[in-house]
């Protein structure tokens, strides 16, 4: 497991906050492309939802390895949520991601998760300055297969969302609830059944979105901020209308 | 388990194809034939009567008109060109050779491939990063840098043998041209979304690094707005100009650290847009690659101050000048494709290999002073060194300078080419000019060009002929007549570090 540090760090003269577990500030030199994926780590998902989520997230991490382009910008970083929310892999370069080792018990807090990531996108993701050019705007994705049983409205009133480029959040399997999530985001999509090949669909359509965001990202003269914007999601993921 | 799914090509073949997608590009996806010696490419989106009527067009006259031509058989190995065209379910598609072996990975990464990506497609993302080619990617291959000039080169007479078709990739970037470094092979594919002026308009704006600056500056405006600048002939130029830096020198010309906006995605638009700026301009030096900024792994290619644009010598400097400094926001300057081919051709000859072999880049171009050294090693050139400068006349009589040299260096080839001016080395040069006439060794410490089928060769000064089969030393201010044909050069030998 992570375990997340909380000792300061370092401040440059353009006071950008860097995390500890990078040796070189150099390491952020480029722009990046921040990728959160928000996991339900809930009772609900043990056994083979979850196992197919950490294939998922390896897969994911695999094919964007091989993406030379993504391999040179992409970051990744896994936030859990369970009965608590976790940052368990802090925003990391892919060739150095470690798979985080997810367990699925307690309860699904949701807004709790969505809290941790606007803490975390505030620390981790790189503001532009006139000095100094910064990251991307954040892709986010959340997979649940439940609702949360926290205060979700707390979470989304902690989240500004003008920080985040799409966020996209995928209602898995039928206990999974659109319309709370149609609360966080408009983009919604679904699972019908929270098997292996839905779950592997849904991460390897994840991976076709990074590639083509940081490919394609200044075609559209704005980062993805929809659906439309994506590649279109193979037949198991529909979209949530 | 898998189907496979027989159809009639629109010009009456029949195909077959594994009802299986191998792969997805961004309007195609595409599947094998059972045998996997070509794939057949479907839209997944309906295609309106223009774009039918293109790919018609490219499979057709277009196709016809590139390969069919004299010295056609070249661009077999140069374009991925779509030969038929099919329609199945509704779908458009079309069926195009799979590329050759060696555009697919045979070792991949270091540490036995730690990337997994041997076998796949050689994308030239992988080989024009620093950051990818020396962190990741196996030694076997890399390529040197004379690889790369021999990529360049063929890039840009691929592009050149398009733009005389009249027509616009629209599309160039290292992911539409593969690139075998090893072998010095490149291919040039997605061709189905070219532009014709004023026929077929584009339907992509390309490829971010590669749009020209009016595009991005315009990309706001709506597609028929008269003000849009779309994908054509010039902003291919701008695209093969940026491959042909970013191959040569591992780094993009425009990106650089000035800042233009907080935002990032504004940031992005001004910099490859409206402002874009040279990172080596000579006199706004306000978007210079800070080295602080400059990651281990980046080095030297990110130090300006190190590997400046001149080290690609004294043709194709100029031609960077004028596509990233003149012509960025002036079109119509840009260097066209026709000219990066010819500079590339002369500064091939001025190649030189690098005395160090342990040095990563293994070939330099002369640098035209009394003491050359690598530039990416660092390693300095020991002993005597011939520059022949050519000569040619267009009467008979008198002998102009070519602006032309050629190096020497041990087992150096003397082509038909070199030996007279109306030779070019392209694909339309006959099979017999493709001989070598002769070659240069050292021996004893002496320079000496060896004969072997020039049949005119002599010593101008003392008019002594050098047969084939003979040889003579070269010594400073040697004159070689090399050939009394009309366009027939004259060596003048001039003897540099002696």
């Amino acid at each position: 497991m992570f375990v997340l540090h909380s000792r300061v760090i370092n401040w440059f003269a353009n006071k950008i906050k860097f995390h500890p577990t990078y040796k070189n500030y150099k390491d952020y030199v480029m722009r990046r492309l921040p990728v959160y994926l928000l996991l339900d780590t809930s009772g609900s998902m043990a056994g083979e939802p979850l196992t197919s989520m950490v294939n998922g997230v390896q897969t994911l991490l695999s094919s964007l390895r091989q993406d030379p382009h993504a391999l040179e910008t992409a970051a990744l970083s896994v936030i859990e949520f369970g009965s608590e929310a976790t940052q368990s892999v802090p925003l990391t370069e892919l060739i150095t991601f470690q798979l985080p080792e997810m367990q699925a018990r307690g309860t699904t807090a949701m807004g709790a998760a969505l809290a941790l990531l606007n803490d975390r996108v505030n620390s981790e993701v790189i503001k532009t300055t006139p000095e100094r050019r910064g990251d991307w705007r954040p892709l986010v994705f959340l997979l649940t297969d439940g609702i949360p049983t926290d205060d979700l409205q707390a979470g989304i009133n902690a989240l500004d969302k003008s920080k985040l480029g799409i966020f996209v959040a995928c209602a898995a399997g039928p206990h999974a609830d659109t319309t709370q999530l149609k609360k966080i985001t408009e983009s919604v999509v679904q699972l019908d059944t929270l098997d292996s090949s839905g779950i592997a669909a849904f991460f390897k359509w994840v991976s076709d979105s990074v590639s083509t965001s940081s490919a394609k990202i200044d075609l559209s003269k704005k980062d993805v901020t929809d659906l439309g914007e994506l590649p279109p999601p193979p037949e198991e993921v529909q979209i949530a209308f | 388990m898998t189907n496979v799914i027989r159809v009639q090509t629109l010009d009456g073949k029949t195909i077959e194809f594994v009802d299986e997608i191998v792969g997805s590009g961004a309007m195609k996806d595409v599947y094998f034939t059972p045998c996997k010696t070509k794939v057949v490419a479907f839209y997944r989106e309906p295609q309106d009567a223009a774009s039918r009527d293109r790919l018609e067009m490219i499979t057709g006259a277009y196709k016809d008109r590139i390969f069919d031509a004299p010295g056609g058989n070249y661009w077999r190995e140069q374009f991925c060109w779509p030969e038929h065209m099919i329609e199945h379910e509704g779908k458009l598609g079309m069926v195009m050779p799979i590329y050759p072996e060696h555009f697919f990975f045979e070792y991949g990464s270091i540490n036995n491939d730690m990337l997994g990506i041997k076998g796949k497609e050689k994308q030239g993302k992988w080989f024009a990063s620093s950051n990818n080619r020396e962190r990741f990617l196996d030694a076997r291959e890399k390529g040197n840098w004379l690889n790369y000039l021999q990529i360049c080169l063929k890039i840009a007479r691929s592009v050149r043998r398009m733009h005389a078709a009249g027509l616009a990739h629209s599309d160039l970037s290292y992911k539409n041209v593969l690139v075998a470094p090893t072998k010095a092979q490149t291919c040039i594919i997605d061709i189905d979304g070219l532009v014709v002026p004023g026929k077929y308009p584009p339907d992509v704006v390309g490829t971010p690094d590669f749009i020209a600056p009016e595009c991005v500056a315009t990309g706001h405006l709506d597609k028929h707005d008269p003000n849009r600048k779309l994908p054509s002939i010039y902003t291919d130029r701008h695209a093969l100009s940026v491959l042909i830096y970013h191959y040569l020198l591992l780094r993009h010309p425009l990106r650089g650290d000035k800042v233009h906006a907080l935002d990032p995605n504004e940031d992005e638009t001004l910099a490859m847009g409206e402002n874009a700026l040279f990172i080596e301009h000579p006199s706004d030096t306000s978007n210079r690659i800070k080295l602080d900024n400059v990651r281990e792994s980046e080095l030297p290619w990110k130090d300006t101050d190190k590997l400046p644009y001149t080290i690609t010598g004294p043709y194709l400097s100029p031609l960077f000048e004028r596509a990233f400094i003149n012509g960025l926001h002036k079109p119509n300057d840009r260097p066209t494709a026709d000219e990066w081919e010819t500079a590339l051709v002369k500064t091939l000859d001025l190649v030189q290999p690098c005395v160090n072999s342990a040095c990563t880049q293994a070939w330099y171009i002369f640098d035209n002073t009394k003491s050359p050294s690598c530039p990416f090693c660092t390693q300095k050139y020991e002993g005597a060194l011939p520059v022949l400068n050519l000569y040619s006349s267009r009467d008979g009589a008198n002998f102009k300078p070519d602006n032309h040299r050629l190096m020497v260096y041990r087992d150096q080839s003397l082509f038909p080419f070199h030996i007279n001016r109306q030779l070019v080395p392209n694909e339309r040069l006959d099979d017999k000019f493709r001989k070598r006439v002769g070659y240069f060794i050292k021996h004893h410490g002496r320079w000496i060009l060896v004969n072997e089928n020039m049949p005119d060769l002599s010593d101008v000064k003392s008019k002594t002929p050098i047969p084939p089969g003979a040889h003579i030393e070269l010594i400073d201010g040697l004159q070689l007549l090399c050939s009394k044909d009309v366009g027939g050069r004259l060596f003048v030998v001039q003897m540099v570090n002696n």
